[in-house]
């Protein structure tokens, strides 16, 4: 009896480890050039004119071409020609405004799709015009569509009066509401900034000068869309919703996109950048000019100098809700890259470099700064904090600003993966300044304590109440994680004797009690549109606050000086006058503390041995044309690294065992 | 008998009205249309786009009656939230997402074969484990190998789900890799393999209460006269408990299978979302988090309905198996 | 508010004792008890311990304020944080069991030794955050039952005594509340309400009143028809009294039984609320989702998940055993079958 169990036992579990692998893909793919990776955040949608998040420009980004890229390999980041021929140099008006001119590339086709069937029977796919392009100007600017960027197009001629004009007919004329998108738009009249002289040439005219604008024509906002798939993917008799589709240019088209689960990037046969004639083209050819540090990391191969691209046929993506799976799927090799998760992260990493096991795996780290500014910002309408509590605020805003430590947040959460900030500016930035210290971020609990005092509150005392002054930190998350970050922040104001209290919830709440103003302390973060100062000293200039425009600006902060000095600054090209105007706004902010800047994300990336040319690029997106994959390698790695571990599994069947056998031995005794 | 069950489904009928009704105070009266608007629109959108939006999601009526009827404006006094939440849940017309206007359709139907694939299995092994453990512990009971058993079952029971989940994605996806850790695929030649290991998980999971409700009701039949009867005339114990025991403690397997078979469309929340199911369950918990009030509307509505639904069957089953319920 | 919640813990202490003292009179109470302390006496203790625990965390005072702990002369302090001075012995991040120095970096402590279940990643004392957590536990389990009690035996014993109309009208309500799936209806009820303790409460009272109710009403529409009652009614006592002394007693080994089977459905349904991000603050489930991730940590950290996990098995454990005990004891049924 007792023989007869451990034998089914032992055969039960040598059948099972004999079939069982845990490789996640059809044994089909084995050998083909697939790119895996994974996605967390599902994409909302893939419609150009609105998708803003990383998650959607990861499909945009590789399947829309835009007039102008940023340079691969060039630091800091510099633009080339993409569908344009040439980056345009501004034309001065005599009005005052400014003009770009952009000649489009011949040869550039959408990708094969049904929806050029309809607008003509028997047609699979037609050439970009400049049309294109206004078509999509005219979406950006459409309040239907609502696109989170259409501020950014204001000083275009004519935009807004187009939104206006769209916008009335509507309300005045149903019928005409009812129209498809590209008559409604021809017969709004189309926004004067943006002229199509020929089929091949696009005018854009500024009322005023901007030396910014060109990073625009670097994403996918301003990418030509076909009007033709705007029309047929209305969700209607079973077609798809524009959001969920992507008809563009780019080098890899859509296959398959189930969102909740995966999606794949397919090469684009019909892409511009294999035309014969397109062997010089920026955006179709590896670049040359391969910098010496990137090839001694192994990050670039330089054999692909000169090369056509794109190199793989397909990338896959899976989705992975949770951190820890993925990561440990990518260490078993079944994705090609992926960051590092903070629990793994003293395994992976030996001080600063990747640790001796993972670089014998052929592992690659590759870091950089992002441009990106996390921060507590108080609410300067508050009595207590904000700026009708004059000097005495200023300086309780001081001392807490003083208590926060960075340093110990980031080795806590992030394990030390970001930089301290000094000043709203991330490295990398102009007007950035790697040598300067902020006063009142260097964490000194003796001074926070002696500006306390001076603002009125000794140790913490509000002397109205005599008990410890009370604040609140509102934060519109309640998971873990966040809790305990918000907790650590807290308990350094704790121990300066103020009674700050954590109100954790639902986004709903806080955003409901953002609206009614009914906030003293928040924590927020910005992500960079464009590499320059503007974008992110725009969030604490006055018109954009929250209490008067419903502005980005939720630290309400007004501060004429900052102001007047932004304004100057805004639209002037990076001089001298330019650093010092810079300057003197973060001198401002230094003082005023309306934020406390906590730090700027560094992203490290891990990429297997098989994957090459993958260089991180902060602000652009993921392009998958320039990377490559060895699948062969790929695959000899993973059979060596998924060795299962057995023991667990002799210490479990032993346990049943020595648990039964005595039970049914127990009731045969029992029963004789 | 055919009155009965016209009476049960109007009962039925009037509990969907209820549930309904439980739903509308929930979702309209205590929570605002206008904060899932603001949250789907984002803060800062034009006060025209917001106000599309909740047109477009069928916000924008009263509450109860439509006094804006006969001034052209509305179609009647019933084109209200109260009305409209009825005729779409019971035409099951859901509308779209809140959180990303998919229509609520088309994410059921995607969503119901992954949640199927991972229920069904579970369910029927589940059954099969705990009839056949509760069976073979009913027959040893009162030795030790019943108490093991027994004491096992109320281990397992007082652990929480989520702890299984944590140590079967370790034990089996970290160390032993049979399995990938999460994961789905629509692919058939693959699925199989991302399936083993959360139906393992959820296997070891009910197996605490399950056994013991067996047990219990196997022993409550075997100690009945016919039992005594059949062994008195010399029936062998295998035969005793399979032809005379399990076939008379059917009615109240029946029952408890009945009862979870609309639970297996729902799908498993902490199952699905954890290994990466694309299901209900993971659709439902998305919603959670996404504050998708009206997907989540619709989950609530639709595990009421097939409850009500599986309740009735129940009922009727009862009623066709044991003459001696009342058709009452 | 303080105030409030140590007359709480008054009435809950007093309210025992005379519970004691009423079943101590009845001779079939007084045995039950006994037979059950010799069934099940390590069981019970562990539950009396996190009672008290619980208790002990409920009584609140200000004043005493430390150098470390500036904070206790505005802020109420509980019993539990006075013993187990939580600011006062803080660390930087994490310390594994008695260790002398820290997990990582191995800095000396500043109190080496002292944390016998190690510390969280803020430096926060894991055994005082598993303490913390029973009375969460307690609440979640124990309050909102003794509140969702007396109201299901409330509408549950009148609609079951009384019929008609009123037990249409109950009847219909119960239907429609437990043919929602429990869980579906917690999440609804807390996304609607909004996050907090109360919400939560509230909405696990809701779930679990429903599951009382249909008891109490069954029990009743039975104990109606019984002779003792009829006979009664036909002395012409008053419907309250026939309730109050014939029903109600008759229905309290049922009532028992289901409290603790549902105190252990609720404790384990709030780790799943917690794995939602709409659980309560400071529960075990809480810190289950907090430290799930550090298991992938190398080396692991397991000090956090298990502090939580047992102090969560073995209360939950421990009801589990004594119930069953319970059912052993005082349901006719299986007593007959034991002896």
């Amino acid at each position: 009896m007792l023989r007869r169990l451990v034998q089914i036992a032992v055969l039960a579990a040598a059948l099972a480890a004999a079939g069982c692998t845990n490789d996640p893909y059809p044994a089909a793919d084995k050998g083909r050039k697939v790119l895996y990776s994974s996605f967390g955040e599902v994409p909302k949608t893939l419609d150009p004119a609105v998708s803003y998040t990383t998650s959607e420009h990861v499909i945009t980004g590789n399947v829309y071409d835009t007039l102008l890229e940023y340079h691969y390999l060039e630091r800091p980041f510099k633009l080339v020609p993409g569908l344009a021929e040439a980056v345009p140099e501004p034309e001065a008006l005599p009005d005052g405004g400014q003009r770009y001119r952009f000649r489009i590339r011949r040869g550039v086709r959408f990708h094969e799709d049904p929806c050029f069937d309809r607008a003509r029977p028997g047609q699979r796919t037609r050439e970009v015009t400049a049309q294109d392009f206004a078509f999509q100007f005219a979406r950006l600017a459409d309040p239907a569509i609502n696109s989170p960027v259409a501020s950014s197009f204001v000083q275009l001629k004519g935009f807004q009066d187009f939104a206006k004009r769209l916008a009335e007919l509507r309300r005045a004329d149903a019928a005409f509401a009812r129209l498809p998108a590209q008559e409604q738009y021809a017969k709004a009249g189309g926004i004067a900034g943006v002229a199509t002289p020929t089929a091949r040439d696009l005018e854009i005219v500024l009322s005023e000068p901007n030396a910014q604008i060109l990073y625009w024509f670097a994403m996918a906002f301003t990418t030509p869309v076909p009007w033709e798939a705007v029309a047929y993917y209305d969700g209607r008799e079973g077609r798809a919703n524009f959001a969920d589709q992507a008809v563009g240019t780019g080098p890899f088209r859509l296959a398959v996109y189930d969102k909740q689960l995966r999606y794949v990037l397919e090469r684009n046969p019909g892409w511009y950048g294999l035309n014969p004639d397109a062997a010089d083209a920026p955006g179709a050819v590896f670049p040359t000019a391969i910098d010496a540090a990137d090839v001694a990391a192994k990050r670039i191969d330089p054999a692909y100098a000169g090369r056509r691209m794109p190199f793989l046929d397909r990338v896959n993506f899976t989705r992975e809700r949770e951190g820890i799976p993925r990561f440990n799927k990518f260490l078993q090799g079944y994705y090609d890259d992926g960051g590092i998760i903070k629990e793994s992260f003293d395994a992976i990493m030996q001080g600063d470099r990747l640790s001796p096991a993972m670089a014998a795996r052929g592992m690659r780290l590759d870091r950089e700064v992002e441009p990106t500014i996390y921060y507590i910002g108080f609410n300067m309408n508050d009595p207590v904090l904000g700026t009708k509590g004059g000097e005495g605020s200023r300086k309780l805003r001081q001392a807490m600003s003083l208590a926060v430590s960075t340093e110990t947040f980031l080795q806590l959460f992030l394990n030390g993966r970001g930089v301290p900030a000094q000043s709203p500016l991330p490295p990398g930035l102009f007007g950035y300044d790697a040598r300067y210290r902020n006063p009142f971020r260097q964490p000194d609990m003796a001074k926070a304590r002696a500006l306390l005092a001076e603002a009125g509150y000794a140790n913490g005392i509000d002397p109205a109440t005599r008990a410890p002054l009370r604040l609140t930190f509102d934060i519109g998350n309640t998971s873990a994680q966040s809790l305990l970050e918000t907790e650590f922040l807290v308990s350094a104001w704790r121990s300066l004797g103020l009674n700050v209290e954590i109100a954790a919830t639902t986004y709903n709440q806080f955003q409901d009690k953002v609206r009614r103003g009914a906030y003293q302390i928040f924590r927020w973060g910005w992500v960079a549109d464009y590499p320059d100062p503007e974008n992110f000293l725009f969030l604490l200039e006055c018109s954009n606050a929250q209490a008067k425009s419903n502005g980005p600006n939720t630290a309400n902060f007004c501060n004429e000086g900052f102001d007047s000095r932004y304004k100057a600054m805004k639209d002037i090209p990076n001089s001298e006058t330019r650093a010092r105007l810079v300057k003197e706004m973060l001198a401002i902010t230094e003082t005023e503390r309306p934020w406390i800047e906590l730090f700027h994300v560094e992203d490290f990336t891990l990429s297997h041995a098989w994957l090459v040319n993958s260089k991180p690029m902060g602000l652009s997106y993921p392009a998958y044309k320039y990377r490559d994959v060895d699948p062969a390698m790929r695959e000899r790695l993973i059979a060596q690294w998924n060795e299962p571990v057995r023991w667990p599994l002799a210490l479990l069947i032993i346990g049943v065992i020595a648990l039964v056998v005595p039970a049914v031995r127990t009731y045969y005794r029992e029963r004789t | 008998m055919a009155a009965y069950l016209i009476r049960r489904l109007a009962y039925g009928a009037v509990t969907v009205l209820g549930v309904l009704l439980l739903l509308f105070v929930l979702f309209f009266a205590v929570t605002n249309p206008d904060d899932i608007a603001r949250k789907a629109v984002g803060e800062r959108a034009r006060p025209e786009v917001y106000a599309q939006w909740k047109t477009n999601h069928g916000y924008d009526k009263p509450l109860f009656l439509n006094r804006a009827y006969g001034s052209g404006e509305a179609r009647h006094y019933t084109d209200t939230l109260f009305f409209e939440h009825y005729r779409s849940m019971l035409t099951f017309d859901f509308g779209r997402s809140d959180a990303d206007d998919t229509p609520i359709a088309d994410r059921l139907l995607r969503g119901a074969g992954p949640s199927l694939s991972l229920t069904v299995p579970l369910f029927i092994l589940n059954l099969a484990v705990a009839v056949g453990v509760g069976l073979f512990v009913a027959f040893f009971r009162e030795t030790l190998l019943d108490r093991v058993v027994l004491v096992l079952c109320i281990l397992t029971m007082s652990v929480a789900t989520l702890l299984y989940i944590i140590a079967g994605q370790f034990l089996v996806g970290m160390l032993l890799k049979w399995f990938p850790i999460s994961g789905y695929a629509g692919d058939s030649s693959v699925i199989w393999r991302f399936l083993a290991l959360p139906i393992l998980v959820g296997v070891v999971a009910g197996f605490g209460s399950d056994v013991r409700l067996y047990r219990t009701i196997f022993i409550e039949e075997m100690n009945r006269d016919y039992v005594r009867t059949a062994r008195a005339k010399g029936a062998g114990d295998a035969r005793v408990m399979v032809a005379h025991v399990l076939r008379n403690a059917l009615i109240p397997i029946i029952t408890n299978v009945v009862i979870a078979i609309p639970f297996l469309f729902t799908g498993s929340l902490l199952l699905e979302s954890f290994f990466g199911i694309p299901g209900l369950g993971a659709m439902t918990v998305e919603a959670i988090q996404g504050n998708d009030f009206s997907t989540l509307r619709t989950m609530v509505y639709l595990g009421a309905l097939l409850f009500i639904l599986g309740q009735i069957l129940t009922d009727v089953c009862y009623a066709v198996a044991d003459p001696r319920v009342r058709l009452a | 508010m303080i105030l409030a919640q140590n007359l709480l813990v008054l009435a809950i202490v007093l309210g025992a004792a005379w519970a004691a003292r009423y079943a101590a009179r009845e001779r079939n109470w007084r045995e039950s008890a006994r037979e059950l302390w010799r069934r099940r006496p390590v069981a019970i203790a562990v539950v009396a311990v996190y009672v008290v625990i619980g208790l002990l965390d409920t009584v609140a005072w200000v004043g005493g304020g430390t150098p470390e702990d500036p904070m206790a002369a505005y802020v109420p302090r509980t019993v539990i944080d006075r013993l187990l001075r939580p600011e006062a012995r803080r660390e930087a991040s994490y310390s594994a069991p008695f260790a002398d120095t820290a997990f990582y970096g191995g800095a000396p402590l500043k109190h080496p030794g002292s944390h016998w279940l190690g510390t969280d990643i803020l430096g926060r004392d894991v055994v005082y955050r598993m303490v913390k957590g029973v009375r969460v536990a307690l609440l979640v389990g124990g309050l909102t039952s003794l509140v969702a009690i007396p109201l299901a035996l409330l509408f549950g014993v009148t609609a079951g005594y009384f019929g008609r109309r009123i037990d249409d009208a109950v009847f219909f309500t119960m239907t429609v509340l437990s043919s929602v799936p429990s869980l579906l209806l917690l999440i609804a009820l807390i996304m609607v309400l909004g996050k907090g303790p109360v919400q939560v409460c509230i909405a696990l009272g809701v779930t679990g009143w429903v599951h009382f109710c249909r008891i109490a009403r069954g029990e009743a529409l039975k104990l109606r028809e019984m002779d003792y009652v009829a006979a009664a009614r036909v002395l012409g006592v008053s419907d309250f009294r026939i309730i109050t002394r014939h029903i109600l007693p008759n229905m309290a080994h049922l009532v028992i039984i289901t409290f603790a089977l549902s105190f252990t459905g609720m404790v384990l349904t709030e780790t799943t609320l917690s794995y939602l991000g709409i659980g309560l603050d400071g529960s075990w489930g809480q810190m289950i989702d907090q430290a799930r991730n550090e298991l992938s940590r190398t080396p692991i950290i397991w000090w956090n998940i298990a502090a939580a996990a047992i102090a969560l098995f073995a209360l939950v454990l421990a009801v589990n055993l004594i119930a069953d005990g319970l059912r052993d004891v005082i349901d006719p049924r299986t007593r007959k079958e034991r002896t």
